[in-house]
């Protein structure tokens, strides 16, 4: 009966974790995520935090594109992670699976303690100074935005930006100027890194350097 | 078709709207919220005409949508799990008498629990109750559940509910929506039917009115067992080990199986209650052992009347406590499968890096009041005036935060802040504690449960300050109107606003003052003119209702009349301010040094500059002035 209901899955599946803390739009970014794969004829699954935990605290988010209907992904086996804070990045890393991908808003990356675990593990990091890059173009509150266009300048998010862009300029009437500019300046500084990256293999951005 | 994305309390709403309830009430409650917000959504969208409100508390909602259904309307009344006790009186009494349109109650239970006193469990109080029980395990399955109940309540003249859980409620999920509005049918030409016997049943009539209930709840046991909504995945893969899983825990079940690389059988009940025990007898028979996944607690399992070859949290097997998170269901299939001899995939959890991110002791991010809450105002007061001896009893909305400003004691359930009071009030008599009693209780919880114990504290000749925390809304769960507000559940503006104020002299209250509690001195004076009254002879209870409105929901008043702050040179770190007032907005540096304001979040309400005895946090146009100087 509710194979008739929901939409039919894909064959693949593509699981995220989204953090961050209260205020930081954590539940605005994983809906435009979750709109966009939807108008691309994706099934989505997504689950979040209300009430107690909404007043500042760690808010997390869950997103399932394509496949299972269970709200919740096991640690372990999340693809990608996007963090609007570096704690928060540390604090969920262990949901990504080995392989997996973790987009960070930092200006000095993850804690060096960490870095011979992510090698071990196959994760990447790309990161980001997505406030910085926020309020220079007027507003911290576009954060979360620029950190979603980074992510999309690569392969591992395959959600395409001019998707992206549609779904921004519906759900985010108000500022949508500003939103867009948010999301066009991410998504340029990840083409540059990820065009920088291809140039020298394995130059990835964790670690105060 | 164009698929959207629905929040599950949504997917709820819609269906309740698509299959014609005419009137839903609720009283907001985390996880439920949201289920009378998209009701009123949906009607507005497909133009219905559906009376909606939120009601003053769970009993009210559900009395009034028993007479509702008692004239032949369809009806629904949403509330939070541990919303379903305020209503328990009028929930048993419903089941006895049956109804006429259909009743879908809708009681939101929080396994965790993430925002509730309890993990309990609403198909037990249905159990009890004896009232059907729909399990949905994704918003999709809720939708379409709606339909299935509304027509065994009206087949069956039962009230029934429909369960969700928090991981239901707020998931998210893209669900088929027609292009079209859904087909409207007319209201019903129905009347209230006098029928004494029933509806006014006396106590003999209620025993033939059980043995009914009895009768119907066998003949619904026997539509369960060949209901769609019960079904098994995977059969025949195995005889071995099985799986029994409702709701949420189905699709984490099927998802761990997937992920542990093993097929079983998967028994999906989305009736718990009454189990079709035929059924589920025979896939358990046909098996060497069987995993129960239910959440919060065993209503499968309990009705299971052979428990021989049962795996659940009756004997242990699955946390009797807490959330079956995807990590607790695979930890357990993983032991019952090797037990049984089955090669699993390893977890593909990292214990190194788990291990790791555990002792770099990231900063535990606690809920707090927001930044310009006036409530932080009014505890920092009370805790200045009265001190850590005061026993301070509380109650259930935002401003159980207020622990963290050490002026919150007790947190017991709705009303309670009230009741306590009494009751500490006569044992501190006996053993002779004079410690003053200081009450906090928010307008909506007020409202709801804290008039009956204030009459009885008038009566009895109790003697403490209540201080009534109105921000003119229920904050906490998104911004709902209260009786004491000017619009109605739908944003309609026919509401009369009940006087707080007003209210409290009714309940033979004298002294009662309205104070702002961003005017520290005046309600600082208040509230000690208040205790002076309470303690004075023929004093009693002594009422402050602290107005200020909630800043999330209405920065009016700070956007017209900003005091922005800064914190001096001379700061010492002593960081009094950010314990004791403990704003998200003051930052103590990490090498302690001293305090900043963090300004990406600061609201410039000034109230911190009372927060530093010391005088370092001041008005910034001052600090400008001295610095010219």
């Amino acid at each position: 009966m509710n194979q008739q209901l929901a939409v039919t899955p894909t064959p693949t599946e593509l699981k995220l974790v989204i953090a961050g803390l209260g205020g930081q739009g954590v539940i605005f970014t994983v809906c435009l995520l979750a709109r966009t794969a939807v108008a691309l004829g994706h099934s989505v699954m997504l689950s979040e935090i209300h009430g107690m935990s909404q007043r500042g605290g760690s808010v997390i988010s869950h997103l399932r594109i394509g496949g299972s209907e269970a709200p919740l992904i096991r640690r372990g086996t999340a693809d990608l992670l996007l963090a609007l804070e570096p704690d928060e990045a540390l604090r969920n890393l262990p949901f990504l699976r080995r392989g997996g991908v973790v987009f960070v808003n930092t200006e000095d990356g993850l804690r060096p303690e960490v870095a011979e675990h992510l090698e071990r593990l196959e994760i990447q990091v790309l990161s980001l100074p997505a406030t910085h890059m926020a309020l220079e173009l007027g507003s911290a509150a576009v954060t979360n935005v620029v950190l979603v266009g980074f992510a999309a300048a690569y392969p591992f998010l395959p959600l395409p930006i001019d998707a992206l862009r549609e779904t921004l300029a519906v759900i985010a009437p108000r500022g949508r100027e500003l939103n867009l500019q948010a999301l066009e300046a991410g998504y340029c500084a990840g083409r540059r890194a990820a065009g920088a990256e291809r140039a020298v293999p394995g130059s990835q951005t964790f670690g105060a350097g | 078709m164009k698929h959207e994305v629905l929040l599950g309390n949504e997917a709820i709403a819609l269906g309740l709207v698509e299959q014609g309830c005419r009137v839903a009430t609720a009283y907001p409650g985390t996880p439920s919220s949201e289920i009378l917000d998209g009701v009123i959504k949906y009607k507005k969208q497909y133009a219905r005409q559906v009376y909606t409100e939120w009601s003053v508390n769970e009993k009210v909602a559900f009395e009034i949508a028993l007479a509702a259904s008692w004239t032949g309307l369809r009806a629904a009344v949403a509330m939070k799990q541990v919303g379903l006790n305020a209503a328990a009186d009028p929930l048993f009494s419903a089941a006895y008498t049956g109804v006429r349109g259909g009743l879908v109650i809708i009681p939101a239970d929080d396994p965790g629990p993430h925002s509730s006193q309890t993990e309990q469990d609403s198909r037990l109080t249905a159990l009890n109750a004896k009232v059907p029980v729909f399990d949905p395990a994704c918003p999709a399955e809720a939708r379409a559940m709606v339909e299935h109940a509304f027509a065994l309540s009206e087949r069956f003249s039962l009230p029934v509910i429909l369960r969700p859980t928090t991981r239901l409620c707020h998931a998210r999920q893209s669900l088929a929506l027609s292009d079209v509005s859904p087909p409207d049918t007319p209201i019903p030409a129905v009347k209230f039917r006098k029928d004494p016997p029933r509806w006014a049943a006396t106590p003999k009539l209620r025993y033939r009115l059980h043995v009914e209930l009895n009768d119907k709840l066998r003949r619904v046991e026997a539509e369960f067992a060949g209901s769609p909504l019960n079904y098994v995945v995977d059969e025949g893969t195995s005889d071995r080990v099985g799986v029994i899983a409702s709701g949420v825990a189905f699709h984490t079940a099927r998802q761990a199986l997937r992920e542990l690389g093993v097929s079983v059988p998967l028994l999906k009940i989305g009736t718990p209650y009454p189990l079709p025990r035929g059924l589920v007898g025979k896939f358990v028979a046909s098996l060497q052992a069987v995993v129960v996944l239910e959440e919060p607690d065993a209503c499968i399992e309990l009705q299971l009347l052979d428990r021989s070859r049962v795996r659940g949290r009756l004997d242990g097997m699955v946390p009797a406590a807490g959330e079956l998170s995807p990590e607790a269901v695979s930890a357990v299939l993983a032991d019952v499968l090797t037990d049984a001899g089955y090669k699993i995939a390893p977890p593909p959890d990292d214990p190194e890096l788990q291990a790791l991110i555990e002792s770099l002791s990231l900063p535990v991010r606690k809920p707090r009041l927001c930044q310009g809450c006036p409530h932080r105002s009014a505890f920092f007061a009370l805790k200045r005036e009265f001190g850590p001896k005061a026993i301070f009893p509380s109650d259930i909305g935002c401003y159980t935060l207020g622990i963290n400003l050490g002026a919150v004691d007790t947190c017991v359930d709705m009303g309670a802040s009230v009741s306590m009071a009494n009751g500490f009030y006569q044992a501190n008599r006996l053993v002779g504690d004079a410690r003053p009693i200081i009450v906090t209780i928010g307008d909506s919880t007020f409202l709801h449960s804290g008039i009956p114990p204030l009459i009885n504290a008038v009566h009895t000749g109790v003697c403490f300050v209540l201080v009534i925390l109105d921000n003119h809304i229920t904050a906490m769960t998104g911004f709902q109107p209260t009786a004491a507000s000017e619009k109605l559940a739908d944003g309609g503006d026919a509401a009369h606003k009940v006087a707080i104020a007003d209210l409290v002299y009714a309940c033979g209250v004298t002294f009662v003052r309205v104070a702002d509690p961003y005017d520290h001195e005046n309600f600082r004076s208040t509230l000690r003119e208040a205790y002076n009254h309470s303690q004075a002879p023929g004093g009693g209870v002594a009422v402050v209702i602290a107005e200020s409105s909630c800043v999330l929901e209405d920065p009016s008043s700070l956007s017209q009349n900003p005091t922005p702050v800064v914190v001096t040179e001379a700061c010492d770190g002593c960081r009094y301010c950010v314990e004791a007032f403990a704003c998200p907005a003051l930052v103590l540096r990490p090498d302690k040094s001293r305090v900043d304001i963090d300004y990406k979040i600061c609201v410039a309400c000034g109230q911190c500059i009372d927060a530093c005895y010391k005088g370092f946090i001041v008005p910034q146009v001052m600090e400008t002035a001295g610095s010219e100087l």
